[in-house]
Order: structure tokens, then C-alpha cells, then sequence
């Protein structure tokens, strides 16, 4: 069963009477959907407060003289470190000790999702699937780039004994520096994970947690990393589909 | 909605390159930093304390604390403004023990308990409401306009049309993709995603 999406939910939200009974009728069944319309209901009852007030200038100029006068290195790439599968939840842990108590499961849960993807990717294995059981494909995306429709090849959602394999075979990305990492974007918008690299440049396979495309994670997209040590993507995407 | 998703991602490739930079030590970024939720920071500091004095000095404290902690920070967009906001409830929090000791050094105890905790338990709307301000007075125009009028103003959809000279249709889905902008801004600082 699919969820209402966000635009029906604001719909309900701005004008109930218009909404088709199964959309109401799907939400009053549906926890998930439930929290969803609760959390937009919240934006609206939010949407009232003044506007935001800027600090006189004299404020920003004490700020740069103090982070100036205090730290005379500032400029240089301190903050980088190793890609690694550990890397993630050790700078949770990091992070829980200093963040403030508000932030610090945000980002304690942001490095978990991260450490899921890459915890499970089964790294360069060879892509000939056809040699062994296929499995059943349960969802396919064809792959186009972003700023044309030029198609970029396929990826395929495999299951097989309780195993989900994402299959990746890309075609003409641009060959420029850095590697092709394979992500999955949620629909929602807000939340994406690693699911592991290119290693041959165009074809993978990945093994993905079962259920992480109901969750959402439909959007395939691949991008192109420098060899910075941020693990984060580069927001250069190459190639993008929807698994359908 | 896959329009939605990819409007929705350029603004936050924006912010977790900004704040990448920020962890690797680019001064500049604190300075777009400062320039873009110095504003929120001040203002909720201002609320919260009740004194234009107090709120200068946290807005100060926050980004020069923003700085020299900025190794802690994951580099990812929904944590930068939550993370700054955490900074701005330590900083307040410090400001109103220091007041509390010094009412009780100077025995006028009688009125700021009081006022402190109604504060205190306002102080987690008071953040949202801003970050909700904020969030739609960055949205480009004629949206802006047009949610300002349906949600502050109290509008209905066929008197902005009649306002702003747009189709009713055209006013429907542009309250419709602005209520959901501002939801994905407030999710972002929301401490557990829902
Ligand atoms: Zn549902």
C-alpha cells in the first residue's frame, strides 16, 4: 500500500473539504501518514511569528576580529579525515561528547544512516549477474542525467533469498576526477545514504538492507567524489532515476 | 514531487558544502554562516532574554563558539542550523544562571525565577516559530508573498488570486510547495526525524 504524498497531505492541510475521501480515509488508517499531516498541521500553527530581528554590524565585526586575533592558522584544511567504514561512527562518538545535547543525536543519527550503507556494500563484486539464479527484479530505474534527458543506463532492484542487490550499470558518465558513488536519495527529500563506489566506473553491485526502498530510498543517483576525505556527497550528481 | 525533491536539494548542497567548509577551517564560510542565521540566533536570544545588551553578546558567543568547536560538527545541510541553534539554548542558559546568581547575591530574588521559567518551557516554539520566519522569508517571490498572505495575513486562496493577480490555481500550488518547503526547513532542526 503507498502512502499519501506530501502534496495531498498539504492539500488536506489547506483545504480539507477538497481532499478525495480515500486520501482522508487512508490517513485515519495510517499512523505513518498520521505524523506526517501532524507535522504540517505544526508548520501552520508555527507559521505566525514576527520577523527575525539582524544584530547591529558591530557584532559580526567582533566576531571576525575575535576568530582573527585567536586563530592566526585559520584557512588551512584541518578538519579533513580519512574516508574509511569507521570513520563514521567514531566521529559520532566525537561528535556526542562536544555537540550540544539538542544536536547531538541529529547528528549521531545522520552518521548511523551512513554507516548502514556502507557496512553492507559488498565492494568490487564482479558484475555478471547472468551467470548465476537472476533473482527477481522488483523495481527498475532508468538513469538520465540531470541537465538533459541523456540516458545514463539502468539500475535494478534484484531480491533474492532474502536479499535485496541493487544493480548498477551506468554509461557515459563523465570520466573527470574522482570516483562514482552510488547513493540513495529519499523521496522525502531530506535524507540520502551511501550504498558504496563504482570500482570498474560504470557497473556495481550493492547489497541494500530489505525494506530500505519501501522506507522510500527510491531515487538512485551517482556521483562523482574528489579524494577529499569528506564523506559527504560532492553535489555533483552524474546520473539520477527513480526505481519504479 | 520529483521537481520538489531536486529545488528541495540545491538548497541543501548550498548548506553541506558550507558547512564543510566550516569543519576544514574556511574562514569565509563562517562569515556566509554568520550573514545568513545571525538573525535567527539574535533574535531567539532576544526573546529568550529580554535584553538587547544580552542578546549582542550570546549572538557573538554562538559563532565565535561555532569556530572553535567547528570540529564537531557533521558536515551535512539539516545539521548546521539545528547545531547553531544548540550553541544559542547553551549560551542562553549560561546568561540566565549568571542572572540568577547575581539576583541571589543581590537578594531581589522575587521576580526572575518566575519569568525564567516561563521562558524555559516557551523556548523550544519560540526556536521553531524563527526558523519557520526565517525559512519563508527566504523563499523566492511571488511565493513568499503569497504564503505571508495565506498563513500570517489569513487569506483565503481566491483573495491572494484577487491581490496579487495571479490565477487561483496558479496561488493554490504555490501556498501548497511553500507549506512543504517550510516543513522540510523545520524537520531539518527538529532534534529527531520523524
Ligand atoms: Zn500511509
Amino acid at each position: 500500500m503507498f502512502h499519501v504524498d506530501l502534496d495531498d497531505l498539504a492539500d488536506l492541510v489547506l483545504d480539507p473539504d477538497a481532499t478525495p475521501e480515500a486520501v482522508r480515509t487512508h490517513v485515519a488508517s495510517c499512523p505513518a501518514c498520521r505524523d506526517r499531516l501532524d507535522a504540517l498541521l505544526d508548520v501552520r500553527r508555527l507559521a505566525d511569528g514576527e520577523p527575525l530581528v539582524a544584530p547591529p554590524d558591530r557584532v559580526r565585526d567582533r566576531v571576525l576580529a575575535q576568530v582573527r586575533d585567536a586563530d592566526p592558522g585559520a584557512g588551512t584544511a584541518d578538519g579533513r579525515r580519512p574516508l574509511s567504514v569507521a570513520g563514521a561512527p567514531a566521529e559520532a562518538r566525537r561528535s556526542r561528547n562536544r555537540v550540544p545535547v539538542w544536536a547531538a543525536g541529529l547528528a549521531a543519527g545522520i552518521a548511523l544512516v551512513a554507516g548502514l550503507g556502507l557496512g553492507r556494500l559488498t565492494g568490487d563484486a564482479p558484475a555478471t549477474p547472468e551467470a548465476t539464479d537472476p533473482g527477481t527484479v522488483v523495481a527498475a530505474a532508468d538513469l538520465t542525467a540531470l541537465d538533459s534527458d541523456a540516458a545514463r543506463g539502468v539500475a535494478s532492484a534484484v531480491e533474492k533469498d532474502d536479499t535485496l542487490t541493487l544493480r548498477v550499470s551506468a554509461e557515459g558518465l563523465d570520466d573527470s576526477d574522482g570516483v562514482h558513488e552510488v547513493w540513495l536519495i529519499n523521496t522525502d527529500g531530506k535524507r540520502m545514504v551511501a550504498i558504496g563506489f563504482l570500482a570498474s566506473g560504470d557497473t556495481g553491485q550493492f547489497d541494500v538492507p530489505l525494506g530500505l526502498i519501501e522506507q522510500g530510498y527510491r531515487i538512485v543517483d551517482i556521483s562523482v567524489e574528489p579524494d577529499d576525505g569528506d564523506p559527504t556527497h560532492s553535489g555533483v550528481s552524474l546520473a539520477r532515476g527513480e526505481l519504479a | 514531487m520529483v521537481t520538489g525533491v531536486r529545488e528541495f536539494e540545491e538548497q541543501d548542497d548550498v548548506v553541506r558544502s558550507l558547512a564543510a567548509r566550516l569543519v576544514a577551517g574556511d574562514e569565509s564560510a563562517l562569515e556566509v554562516i554568520y550573514d545568513r542565521w545571525s538573525a535567527l540566533v539574535h533574535t531567539y536570544a532576544l526573546r529568550a532574554l529580554g535584553d538587547a545588551h544580552d542578546a549582542e553578546d550570546v549572538t557573538q558567543q554562538v559563532f565565535v563558539a561555532a569556530w572553535r568547536s567547528r570540529h564537531t560538527l557533521t558536515p551535512s545541510a539539516s545539521a548546521l542550523p539545528a547545531w547553531l541553534i544548540g550553541i544559542a539554548r547553551h549560551k542562553i542558559a549560561d546568561v540566565r544562571e549568571a542572572r540568577a546568581r547575581d539576583a541571589r547575591r543581590s537578594e531581589a530574588v522575587a521576580a526572575l525565577p518566575v519569568l525564567d521559567a516561563v521562558d524555559q518551557s516557551a523556548d523550544g516554539e519560540v526556536a521553531e516559530r524563527l526558523v519557520v520566519r526565517q525559512a519563508v522569508d527566504e523563499l523566492p517571490d511571488p511565493r513568499r508573498t503569497i504564503v505571508l498572505l495565506a498563513f500570517w495575513q489569513g487569506l483565503s486562496h481566491t483573495e491572494i488570486a484577487e491581490t496579487v493577480g495571479l490565477p487561483l490555481g496558479t496561488v493554490k500550488s504555490h501556498v501548497r510547495r511553500g507549506l512543504i518547503q517550510l516543513h522540510q526547513q523545520l524537520e531539518g532542526v527538529r532534534h529527531v526525524p520523524r
